[in-house]
């Protein structure tokens, strides 16, 4: 990889790439965001056609709370995977089991659950800072370039091919599922089983991804990239193009954003996003209305 | 050899927060006929066709007398389908017909197959169309395709004719008739429309939190107690 970097930076000398490929870690945010881009832009449509929207926030809430107990039980703050996968894993089948089993709205559950996980990561927080600079658990809440390192890239390289391996084979399973339980089961799929793996598979494509968006950020690159599809997709292909693209297109513009004006990139990205949102939901206007 | 029926419920009986909502049920379903569940609302025949789904829990015994693929073919009451969901009719279709994801497109041979498909129930052209911009009655003929292909021994129907006007009703019926007679399935089905019922049923049983009355339209539809039942307020009152 150093090769890589070394001749990226020669590159960036003689003025053939922009100015920022002389610094390693720009190169490696921006590998880590070609590859979060296509995993959580792809995996985008399914969490709203499943209605999880409100589940992704949990989720990332529940990152900063594992996080923490990580790093009370001894993990680097530059590789808390075991505190954050293990505290998110037990929130997100926490949270499936009991909407499976109640009768609760799936909302009202979901809220209580971020509630409880934001309440517990305050106030681990606070243990927390004792031992480390906030600033430095700042970086994960809100997402840093600086913190991403080739181990990183490894990780989230290996996983995200698992995870669309198996999304892939559960994928027309998944989204029957999503449209009506009764005409799945009917059809022989099993709900339950493609409901825990998507959650297990969106958890770990959420944990992988922290570093570069942030826990608090994360909801929004697996909501609002479908968002911005789906206000011009007419079929499922497109739905998943146009999030691909949204979700690379944000995330390739964040990461400039974030080196040119000295923002966390998560935030940056995020804007982009949404900024993106509402330009595609004005040309669906328009096309809607000259198509009628 | 004895001519089993399709579907056997010998003493069926499904609760729900110690609520008995079907208690005692018997009924059996005939190879090649149709089967109508009628009642008040609230008197669980949805509740009933879900025991036969593997959606409810109960008591007692559903048991299925197969000769064939022993596939269940189900049109539902309510299909949900969100309005904006970029979804076409085609890989609706699909997505129970190939292993490929359908965001990758159709596979080979696929189209050819849904558009004959979509032609057995009348929605020739409607392939590409979105799901969420079907009227009611072309949503539920979509249904009604997705539901006799692969062929089913049993197909259940949830009122399906439910928020359809009356000219979408006849045709939904004229479509359930062919293609009854066409794949030779027994159906069970659910409806609160008694006209409907005559129309359609070869056996009608008359369910009431139980079994009230079974037998032909005549004879269940015709007894006072029955029609009272089966129709309640709202019905009487038109």
């Amino acid at each position: 990889m150093t090769d890589l970097y070394t001749w990226l930076a020669a590159a960036a000398e003689r003025g053939t790439l922009p100015d920022a490929f002389r610094y390693a870690f720009f190169v490696r945010g921006l590998a880590a965001v070609l590859l979060i881009a296509p995993l959580l832009g792809g995996m985008s449509h399914l969490v709203v056609a499943r209605r999880m929207s409100f589940f992704s926030a949990a989720l990332g809430h529940a990152a900063l709370t594992g996080l923490t107990i990580g790093l009370l039980l001894g993990e680097p703050l530059n590789g808390a995977y075991g505190g954050i996968f293990g505290f998110c894993s037990l929130a997100a089948l926490a949270m499936v089991y009991i909407k499976r089993h109640s009768a609760l709205p799936s909302d009202t559950l979901i809220g209580v659950f971020l509630s409880v996980t934001l309440g517990l990561g305050i106030c681990l927080l606070v243990a927390v800072t004792k031992r480390f600079n906030i600033h430095q658990v700042e970086a994960v809440m809100f997402g840093s370039l600086l913190t991403v390192t080739d181990t990183d890239l490894l990780l989230l390289l290996g996983l995200g091919l698992v995870i669309a391996a198996l999304l892939a084979r559960i994928y027309n399973a998944l989204l029957l599922d999503s449209l009506d339980s009764a005409t799945s089961r009917v059809a022989g799929v099993r709900s339950g089983f493609v409901d825990y793996l998507f959650v297990m598979l969106l958890t770990a494509a959420i944990i992988v991804s922290i570093k570069i968006i942030g826990a608090l950020l994360i909801e929004a690159m697996v909501v609002v990239p479908a968002a911005a599809a789906r206000n011009l997709a007419r079929t499922t292909r497109s739905y998943l193009a146009l999030s691909v693209m949204a979700a690379l297109a944000a995330g390739i513009g964040g990461l400039f954003l974030s080196t040119r004006f000295l923002v966390p990139t998560g935030g940056a990205v995020v804007l982009v996003l949404s900024s993106l949102f509402f330009v595609t939901l004005a040309a669906g206007w328009i096309r809607n209305r000259i198509v009628g | 050899m004895e001519d089993l029926p399709v579907l056997e419920i010998r003493d069926l009986t499904i609760s729900r927060n110690r609520r008995v909502l079907v208690a005692n049920a018997a009924l059996e379903v005939a190879r090649g006929r149709t089967h109508v569940l009628v009642g008040p609302n609230g008197s669980g025949k949805s509740t009933l066709l879900s025991a036969v789904l593997g959606l409810a829990e109960f008591t007692g015994s559903i048991r299925f007398h197969w000769r064939g693929n022993g596939r269940i073919g189900y049109v539902p009451q309510f299909f949900g389908v969100d309005r904006t969901l970029p979804l076409t009719v085609a890989e609706f279709l699909a997505l129970t017909r190939q292993r490929r994801p359908v965001c990758f497109g159709l596979g080979r041979g696929q189209r050819a197959a849904l558009e004959a498909l979509l032609a057995r129930v009348g929605m020739e052209g409607f392939l590409h169309r979105p799901l969420g911009a079907l009227s009611g009655g072309e949503l539920q003929r979509v249904l009604l395709a997705n539901a006799i292909d692969p062929v089913p021994e049993l197909l259940l129907l949830d009122e399906p004719a439910s928020g359809l006007d009356e000219s979408a009703t006849r045709r939904f019926e004229e479509l359930l008739v062919e293609v009854r007679q066409s794949c030779g399935a027994a159906v069970l089905m659910v409806s609160h429309d008694l006209a409907q019922v005559r129309r359609l049923a070869d056996e009608v049983t008359l369910i009431d939190r139980g079994v009230r009355a079974t037998g032909s339209p005549t004879q269940v539809l015709g007894a006072d107690l029955a029609a009272s039942l089966a129709l309640g307020a709202s019905y009487a009152a038109s």
